[in-house]
């Protein structure tokens, strides 16, 4: 049970990782400040770094709201239960190139699992709103108002030189780059944090104990390989669905998000990093032309926001009733995971978004790349 | 409930810091003397943007490595 659960964590981290290289990748990208590939590669390996640099504990991931101290105690089941509907909403986000917070999925995930194993009063309504309801309401805002102004800014001060405005490319690189690392620190501690309380509910470690250091190892590891593997449909949706980002914008949307998430990890006001992005590239957007930005994509963004917690803790309710059948529930719940998750890729290849077409001005692709090459790059 | 404070803190930081990165690498790019009309001043100002652009960077990463300010 303790080594399923693992898996799937793992497997959750991998999709945290595909989910947001557009977080920091889907601007320089968009601008071709990088080529994809090269930005791929540079934030799997910022990631990689950032998850061995973080020493906080891992175990703050359930940040109070799984009232662990009034003696309530999470099982290994519901975790896994949890886990699958995380996993499977991220999925499902990603088909629909849908940049959704991973964070949210598995708070969701583990949220829906506790209330169908432990009851309502397993979760605090209070720490629910104002940690993960009202910050998601108001990261877009703050980020877009400030990517807003930092943009109107930039083409003011570049106005009389428009030839300098391609220098912000070079910058870019830089951004963004201190988002993948940022983002490395945080995300794959999530994953730590869910296999240490698993390690703890099954009696492995002591409670209170950190992270060891084979599982800060292998989560940095699935985490880099997911970034690696690059979320072609999201980043595609960052970088040009909502509006095309030019180089200024790039630029000033990455300032925005790097300098948001640090105030945010350390002001104690914690921010969603995808929600962060988002605004960010909304901002941009606005800050140049209000016209070009559009609003059919930046809606749907935004709904998925809304619904990507309930709709992870419906899921994961659903895994944790299943899982109470006991052994059989658990191998109907890892069966039907499976069987979606290679659903939904196998949808997937029918649309492939990859690293040739992630733009709106396709590279070109050499000869003797054929069709199938490319879309085994996305589905992998 | 929420706690405002700490909103207001991190909305004023981020939007003060970010402003002046973008401007300060606004004004460097600015500044960078165009080739046919080469300038020593301009380009020692923009060189300064530049750096000072870079001071925030690394600023950047001794937040983001926590090894390096909880010592």
């Amino acid at each position: 049970m303790v080594a399923l659960v693992i898996a799937l964590a793992l497997f959750f981290d991998f999709t945290n990782g595909f989910h947001d290289t557009a977080n920091a990748m889907a601007t320089p990208i968009a601008t071709g400040a990088l080529k994809p590939r090269t930005a791929v590669t540079i934030a799997a390996i910022l990631n990689l770094v950032g998850a061995f640099l973080s020493t906080e504990v891992a175990r703050t991931i359930s940040g109070g709201l799984i009232r662990e101290d009034d003696g309530i105690q999470i099982t290994p089941e519901l975790i896994f239960a949890g886990l699958i509907g995380a996993i499977v909403w991220n999925m499902i986000t990603w088909l629909l190139g849908l940049p959704s917070s991973s964070s949210h999925a598995l708070f969701g995930g583990l949220i829906g699992a506790s209330v169908v194993g432990l009851g309502f009063g397993s979760i605090d309504g209070g720490v629910l709103l104002s940690k993960i309801v009202l910050p998601a309401l108001l990261a877009p805002f703050i980020a877009a108002v400030v990517a807003f102004l930092a943009t109107k800014l930039a083409y003011a001060v570049t106005r009389r030189a428009p030839e300098a405005q391609g220098g912000f490319r070079y910058g870019q690189i830089f951004t963004s780059s201190l988002v993948s690392l940022a983002h490395g620190t945080n995300d794959a501690q999530k994953t730590m944090g869910v296999i240490t309380l698993t390690l703890i509910a099954a009696g492995f470690q002591t409670s209170g104990s950190g992270p060891a250091f084979w599982v800060i190892a292998i989560c940095a590891l699935a985490i880099a390989l997911g970034t690696y593997m690059g979320g072609w449909r999201i980043i595609k949706t960052i970088g040009t669905g909502i509006t095309d980002v030019t180089p200024v914008q790039g630029f000033s949307a990455e300032a925005s998000t790097t300098a948001a998430i640090l105030a945010s990890s350390h002001l104690g006001f914690a921010l969603s990093t995808t929600q962060v992005a988002s605004g960010s590239v909304i901002g941009a957007g606005l800050g140049r032309d209000a016209k070009a930005v559009r609003w059919r994509v930046a809606g749907r963004i935004a709904i998925a926001w809304l619904i990507t917690l309930p709709a992870a803790a419906l899921m994961a309710a659903l895994a944790a009733v299943i899982a109470h059948l006991g052994p059989i529930g658990i191998a109907i719940d890892a069966c039907v995971g499976v069987g979606v998750i290679v659903m939904i890729f196998v949808r997937s290849r029918r649309t492939a978004v990859s690293k040739n077409n992630v733009t709106s001005h396709p590279v070109p692709v050499p000869v003797g790349i054929d069709e199938t090459t490319e879309q085994k790059d996305t589905a992998r | 409930m929420i706690d405002w404070a700490a909103f207001l803190a991190v909305a004023t930081a981020s939007l003060v810091s970010a402003l002046t990165l973008v401007g300060l690498y606004s004004l460097g790019l600015r500044l960078l003397p165009s080739p046919d009309a080469p300038s020593r001043s301009r380009r020692l100002l923009s060189t300064a943007c530049f750096v000072l652009c870079g001071i925030g960077v690394l600023f950047g990463i001794y937040l983001i490595v926590p090894a390096l300010h909880q010592a």
